[in-house]
């Protein structure tokens, strides 16, 4: 046993404690300074209430400083979360979930003398099926002459991002990687159409809102006095606002994939059956299917109790995956926007704060169907860096070659000149061998295309 | 008194915005209320024989 401990690198801006690990184990340390408002979260009864409804994660106290700290008050051990995930990397419906728990958390914690301190998605992860809050020390004391603290955090973290897509109708994760931290209310508004301003809560949480933002402290430090029923009357407007707002489910270039898939009824079966096959045999505990679409593969990795991430670069696809998720009670699917030609980029502080997608991932069998031929003719990714992708992420891999005589292909081509010469299965397996070996090749009836299973090679 | 640990600047407006957007909630709500209320009279459905405890 080591005695080092690895401070994480995210956890830096609240004084009330940080996560660490060590010998692979991770632990969120109290300090001395957050003692009493800890105490008085557990003692009140807050924290259980909020384990038992599903809404926290569970911890359990490590009475013992593996730190060796002298702020140490005491040692968290809080349940594990398999996967990390980033707002910039979740669907409207997730994005939107997230901010109703964080209003439901405040109510609950409201009830129980306690306020929550912060209002950021990255509190919040995906476990067994379901949104999770994982910070333990976001609970604080309740001084009800106070206003919320995190207010302007929650309308630029959750409020913004969403109702930008709601009046766009465009999926905009993406907007968060740029504005880590919550789109600033001056963008939103600037961003927003004008005739936000004759909507009543969007013009008093962000119109309204940044125009006050931009005010300078006055001089007299005056006080404003608040209420307990003023708060409750802030939280249900916001959910009244956030219920309200939704993405469309617009037809986007993938989303009918399966229908007109289902059409090759030989096709879909055969490689259903093909896949089946393969999962008994490889028996993964993770997949990760890229190029998921609305996840028919990923629900039949799932019905084996797999875990699996799923992800596409199609945010409405994975919007519509987000909500038969939830809507089945689905527990072993984490559905994620992800574009492999930029996966996720580690950000933050000294670019350690937000891991990159592929430092993240590491999983016994990756699917990449029907998937291998956008990445090289729709982005011109060479085999050679698709390979060393798939070569980063996992143990097993199944991926379909789709040949270019493919009607698919050609409809791809049909308005883009043929540069594409190195596109042959010779040079596709070739690349693809550096990092895996082959150990089963079969043909997908009623098509062209080949299904391989791959191992990755033994270093 | 509670001593909290400002870790996040909660915006120097955010407060006043807070006290003002309460104050406009609070009679929105109070007249949303009454509406509700009123409506509620007009729009009561009459009980479903099934709604009723078995004899």
């Amino acid at each position: 046993m080591t005695d080092s401990f690895i401070h994480h690198p995210s956890s830096y801006r609240d004084p009330s404690g940080f996560i660490f690990s060590k010998n692979g184990v991770l632990y969120r340390q109290v300090n001395k300074v957050f003692s009493q408002d800890f105490d008085f979260f557990v003692a009140s009864g807050c924290y259980e209430k909020l384990v038992k409804k599903g809404l926290l994660i569970r911890h359990e106290v490590i009475n013992e400083n593996l730190t060796g700290d002298k702020d140490w008050h005491t040692t968290l051990q809080p349940a594990p979360i398999p996967f990390i995930s980033y707002p910039y990397e979740w669907s409207f419906d997730m994005l939107k979930d997230a901010a109703l728990l964080t209003l439901d958390l405040l109510k609950e914690a409201m009830a129980s003398g306690m306020i929550l301190k912060d209002a950021t998605p990255y509190n919040i992860q995906w476990h067994d099926g379901k949104l999770l809050f994982i910070d333990s020390l976001s609970f604080e004391q309740y001084d009800e002459t106070k206003p919320w603290i995190a207010y302007r955090q929650f309308c630029e973290c959750f409020l913004a991002p969403l109702l930008l897509s709601h009046h766009s109708k465009i999926p905009l994760q993406e907007l968060l990687l740029a504005y880590s931290e919550g789109i600033p209310l001056a963008v939103t508004q600037a961003l927003l159409p004008w005739k936000t301003k004759f909507s009543f809560h969007t013009y008093l949480h962000i119109h309204l809102h940044a125009k006050y933002s931009l005010k300078k402290p006055s001089a007299t430090g005056e006080k404003t006095i608040f209420s307990k029923r003023k708060l409750l009357n802030l939280i249900t407007s916001l959910e009244v606002l956030i219920k309200k707002i939704r993405l469309p489910d617009s037809k986007s270039t993938w989303s009918d994939y399966y229908d007109e898939a289902a059409q090759r009824k030989d096709y879909l079966v055969h490689k259903e059956k093909i896949i089946h096959e393969w999962l008994g045999k490889i028996k993964p505990e993770s997949v990760a299917d890229f190029g998921a679409n609305t996840g028919e593969f990923s629900k039949l990795a799932a019905a084996q109790n797999i875990q699996v991430i799923a992800t596409d670069f199609d945010a409405f696809c994975i919007n519509t995956l987000y909500k038969a998720i939830k809507k089945n009670s689905e527990k072993n699917i984490l559905p994620l926007v992800l574009d492999l030609s930029k996966p996720s980029p580690a950000i933050g502080v000294n670019n350690e704060e937000r891991d990159s997608f592929l430092h993240r991932t590491s999983v016994d069998l990756a699917l990449a169907l029907a998937l291998v031929h956008h990445l090289a003719i729709g982005k011109n990714i060479p085999f050679g860096k698709i390979a060393a992708f798939f070569g980063q992420v996992c143990n097993y891999l199944v991926i379909e070659f789709v040949p270019k005589t493919d009607e698919k292909i050609q409809f791809m081509l049909r308005n883009k000149e043929d540069i594409y010469s190195q596109y042959t299965e010779e040079n596709f397996l070739a690349q693809f061998q550096t990092h895996f070996n082959i150990q089963e090749k079969i043909m997908i009836a009623g098509s062209e295309r080949t299904l391989y299973l791959m191992k990755k090679n033994e270093r | 008194m509670l001593h909290h640990l400002l870790y996040i600047d909660p915006g120097s407006g955010s407060f006043l915005v807070q006290a003002i957007t309460a104050a406009v909630l609070g009679i929105a709500f109070f007249f949303r209320n009454i509406r509700l209320y009123i409506k509620s009279i007009f729009t009561r459905t009459p009980k479903k024989p099934n709604d009723n405890p078995p004899a």
